[in-house]
């Protein structure tokens, strides 16, 4: 890499596990879903910790519900924060969802309605979770099928709006601004110039596949099942040129797993987009000054 | 009406079918039934029921493989928390060696 200290990871998947042991020198760092060691027993979080002996180690939850509008339950701020305390890793994330409400599982991440009242909620939950874990979390957008419902702002400003109030750092996932731009109207390019670049600190990047809709259309789902598509590398570029960090960059799969080879050549072209948005942004400071 | 009681009309329609055919019938009454405020109730007129549809039934193939994936995981926690006796672990091992033994043992020397 040749911009201070951009990184290129890949989500820690068990299907994965050899391939990335035998590859640690072509991997920067490793994201693991925390959720999956919540209960884990003693032996498995010893194995977690020589993993992150060998490799920096990033932590990622997927069932906290930090943007919904009632507080995050206390127990699974917990079980968080012991994981934290167990592994030590670099930095730990969560999504811009609601999970479960009024009792109910959703089972996945949900838009909760933009407004001004879920940007409190979810700067409420940020600082809560922050005070438990004892770090802030990076905020991750996602990629929903339904534009939600009694929204008053768009994606953008919702986001910027709980960046600034929890003055928490965003893990933006281009392939989520991908699928929400294509299946909701707008052009991801400039959803990406509209959010905050100081505040962007790790991306992810992914592959979905389109679905037909019952009215013959086409959306796109990002389910992880597929290689990360072109545009996401475009929308690498143009981040890597906007942003004034560091980037964190993580290639997520979960499922359909292809071969070593191939995740490391999408880990090697994620690379070179960075490299080309960095030599972009050169050239743009350059001018400037 | 509280953006809570928003999320959990919208939690029922991702995950209940019934709730959605109800809810497409006359979306008004169901919204202001669950206690929604006029200006919800004018907002949901206006869903993306396409979107809804897709959503509730990419939430549902979420659950489904999480309800695998618990299944499986409780089952190898279980199988991995199994501890023979030692006395019937080492029987075990014994009564094969024995058979094994005396399966390839040689004659004696005359």
């Amino acid at each position: 890499m040749n911009y201070l200290t951009d990184r290129v990871g890949l989500g820690w998947r068990p299907d994965l596990a050899v391939g990335i042991l035998e590859h640690l020198d072509g991997i920067d760092l490793l994201e693991v879903i925390a959720d999956d060691f919540f209960s884990a027993p003693h032996r498995q979080i010893r194995a977690l910790k020589t993993l992150a002996a060998q490799i920096p180690v990033v932590l990622h939850g997927v069932s906290l519900g930090l943007a919904s509008s009632v507080p995050v339950e206390t127990k699974r701020l917990d079980q968080m924060a012991r994981l934290f305390d167990q592994i030590r890793p670099e930095f730990w994330s969560e999504h811009l969802a609601f999970v479960r409400a009024g009792g109910i599982e959703i089972g996945h991440l949900a838009a909760p309605p933009r407004s001004s009242a879920s940007v409190d909620a979810a700067a409420s939950n940020l600082h809560r979770a922050q005070a438990a874990v004892g770090a802030k979390p990076l905020v991750e957008n996602i990629a929903t099928l339904i534009d939600p419902p009694a929204s008053t702002l768009s994606e953008s400003d919702w986001i910027a709006g709980i960046l600034s109030s929890s003055d928490c750092s965003l893990l933006l996932d281009l392939h989520n601004v991908l699928a929400n731009g294509l299946n909701h109207g707008y052009n991801p390019i400039e959803f990406v110039r509209k959010i905050p670049p100081e505040r962007i600190t790790a991306i992810h990047i992914a592959g979905g596949k389109f679905v037909s809709a019952p009215d013959g259309t086409q959306r796109l789902l990002d389910d992880h099942f597929h290689d990360v598509p072109d545009p996401v590398f475009d929308l690498l570029e143009e981040t890597a040129a906007r942003a004034p960090s560091p980037l964190t960059v993580i290639l997520e799969r979960d499922g359909d797993y292809p071969s070593m080879d191939s995740l490391l050549a999408q880990i090697v072209q994620a690379r070179c987009a960075l490299a080309k948005g960095r030599a972009r942004r050169a050239q743009t400071v350059e001018v400037l000054a | 009406m509280s953006a809570s009681q928003l999320e959990a009309f919208l939690a029922r329609l991702y995950v209940d079918a019934d709730a959605r055919a109800n809810f497409k019938a006359d979306p008004r009454a169901e919204s202001q039934k669950a206690g929604l405020s006029e200006e919800q109730c004018a907002a949901l007129e206006k869903l993306d029921w396409i979107g809804l549809e897709m959503a509730a039934r990419s939430f549902a193939r979420k659950r489904q493989s999480k309800r695998r994936l618990t299944w499986f995981a409780a089952l190898k926690a279980r199988l991995s928390r199994l501890r023979f006796p030692r006395f019937v672990h080492y029987g075990f091992y014994n009564s094969r060696n024995n058979l094994k033994r005396k399966k390839t043992s040689r004659p004696k020397n005359p």
